[in-house]
């Protein structure tokens, strides 16, 4: 079957996007052919200013529109405490909670030998500085409950246990194995509250 | 539980063909490549998302076509349908209970518990320490789901272990230092587990054997199983072990970039009054071991998930002397709900078929009840 050039590569570029297949690719092909000029702009303006004005916070590697981001900035959080997360989702599935009034450090992945990330590749080093000027009491490791996620918790617990601070792991009352981002809010609440000492 | 019935699509030979079942004995019979044994195979999947022995999903599909599909209708407590499609193009796998997909294999070991006698059986007493790691690992991962997860997390932590043991053996930083002693505690943390969930496993689990093998034996034999783990020891201070043991072949670990100690160096040894079956065992002896395994493996299973599993047997009778074949015909009385695949029912006189077992016969894809 013959498609026109330009259809057949919207369909192309869009089901490189996560868990959009092939059929869904062409559905909202399709459906963006059929849309108002504004609301195409709007959609276009959108993704680009995705790319434009989000940056990464200079201080906790979170996303943010300025220098610092949200929680960095806010006069409210409770600056004694860190947060350690693989992703910025994290950060994004953790506040939903309202259980947690700390800052957070995104670490950006988890140490993985096998796919090449060391802890250079990490914000670890940008992490262990926050420790110095900062005046942290207690960080707490919320790091995917999987393999790769547990051992870096291992590999941060031996590096920050001996600058004196409280260090705590999330609770494993998460599933298995189950993304952070993916956990329903109830349950990410609970594992915050019910930490455990490292 | 039981299989009420299955429907294949392009599964192996089976274009197309559904077949019922009895809640208790069922004899499928057919000639050699009439697809006896993929009906079994398929059961496999239902339970376990995977078959026994193909290495691929992929051959599993019918010649010339794309993908594969078994449904099962299960009858118990609820009544629930399983959905296993396999696509070959996508390389895609779909497990649906009641047409919500489970994503983890972890969701679904367990929940339909299934044992297989196969000829294939004769590598869990006579091969290599893998495959008897293999038979332990699937009885466990059945009865208890945390197992199953800690074994992946142990297998995931061994391939990124060797794959750092790799890189520091042309270069060692004190940061790659630190990232291997991590790698390393949690290979401790969930090889430990491992291990003492296996020692409680097998001392459980001899009971079992040593019931079935005087079901099936009749004799005053002593069957037992013996754990083989860390090098030999035998103390319950695991952990404490475990991580001596790794201090000690540290420079060997990194010579060689391999992973040197822990459970997936472990063996189990089967014995027959005090004689290893591996080294001293008779053809017979060897058989009728693996047939007691299974049984071991049905009882245990039906005691721990208070479910009671499908029990598959793959041609099994020819191979065994009249005397035994006899046994386990009568001892398959009280398993429950089971599948025999034979060649010829009249072959085998011993074979006795109640009237409310089926007696199903495949030939040329059609499917006759007798
Ligand atoms: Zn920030």
């Amino acid at each position: 079957m013959q498609i026109a050039e330009p259809l057949a590569v919207a369909i192309e570029e869009l089901s490189k996007l996560p868990s959009i297949g092939k059929k869904t690719a062409q559905r909202l092909a399709l459906f963006i052919l059929k849309m108002d000029d504004d609301r195409v702009d709007n959609l276009l303006k959108s993704i680009k200013e995705l790319k434009t004005k989000l940056k990464s916070c200079s201080r906790c590697n979170n996303l943010s529109e300025d220098e610092l981001c949200e929680v960095c900035k806010s006069t409210k959080r409770d600056k004694s405490i860190i947060c350690v997360v693989e992703e910025a989702s994290d950060v994004i599935a953790i506040e939903k909670t309202h259980e947690f009034s700390g800052l957070y450090h995104v670490l950006g992945g988890v140490l993985s030998p096998l796919t090449g990330i060391t802890p250079d590749s990490l914000k670890i080093k940008e992490l262990l500085k926050r420790f110095e000027k900062e005046n942290i009491k207690e960080v707490i490791l919320a790091l995917n409950p999987d393999t790769e996620g547990e051992t870096t918790s291992l590999y941060l617990a031996k590096l920050i246990k001996p600058l004196n601070m409280k260090v705590t792991r999330i609770a494993r009352g998460l599933p298995v194995g189950g993304d952070l981002e993916f956990a329903d809010e109830a349950t990410i609440g609970r594992a915050m509250i019910n930490r455990l000492s490292i | 539980m039981i299989l009420a019935s299955i429907k294949l699509k392009n599964f192996r030979i089976h274009e197309n063909v559904e077949l019922k079942f009895a809640g208790n004995l069922n004899y499928i019979v057919g000639g050699n490549g009439q697809g006896k044994t993929s009906i079994l195979e398929s059961i496999y999947y239902l339970c376990t998302t995977k078959s026994l022995d193909a290495k691929t999903d992929s051959e599993v599909v019918r010649f010339g076509k794309e993908k594969f599909e078994i449904r099962g209708e299960f009858i118990g407590l609820t009544e629930d349908e399983v959905r296993v499609i396999y696509d070959k193009i996508e390389m895609k796998k779909f497990y649906l209970l009641n047409e919500k997909q489970l994503r983890k294999s972890s969701d679904v070991i367990g929940r339909f518990p299934v044992v297989m006698l196969t000829p294939a059986d004769h590598a869990v007493t006579q091969g290599l320490p893998g495959q008897r790691r293999k038979f332990v690992d699937s009885v466990i991962s059945q009865a208890s789901n945390i197992y199953l997860e800690n074994l992946l997390d142990y297998n995931r932590t061994l391939k990124q272990r060797s794959s750092l043991l790799g890189k520091m053996r042309e270069y060692r930083s004190t940061e790659m230092m630190n990232e291997f002693d991590a790698w390393t505690e949690k290979l401790i943390e969930t090889g430990t587990e491992l291990i003492e969930r296996r020692i409680k496993f097998i001392d459980e689990f001899s009971l079992y054997v040593s019931e079935s093998y005087y079901r099936i034996m009749n004799k005053k034999e002593q069957p037992s199983i013996g754990y083989f783990y860390l090098n030999g020891f035998k103390n319950l201070k695991v952990k404490e072990h475990f991580t001596k043991l790794l201090k000690e072949k540290k420079e060997d670990e990194f010579r060689r970039a391999a992973n040197l100690v822990g459970p997936h160096k472990d063996d189990f040894i089967f014995t027959i009054n005090d004689v290893n079956l591996k080294t001293y065992g008779s053809q017979g002896q060897h058989k009728t071991f693996q047939a007691v395994l299974r049984f071991a493996e049905f009882f245990y299973l039906k005691d721990i998930t208070s479910k009671t599993p499908l029990f598959l047997l793959d041609d099994v009778f020819g191979e065994l002397d009249a005397a035994r074949a006899h046994k386990i015909s009568d001892y398959l009385k009280e398993v429950g709900q089971a599948f025999v695949t034979l060649t010829d029912f009249g072959n085998f006189s011993f074979l006795k078929k109640d009237r409310d077992d089926y007696l199903i016969k495949l030939n040329g894809g059609k499917v006759v009840y007798a």
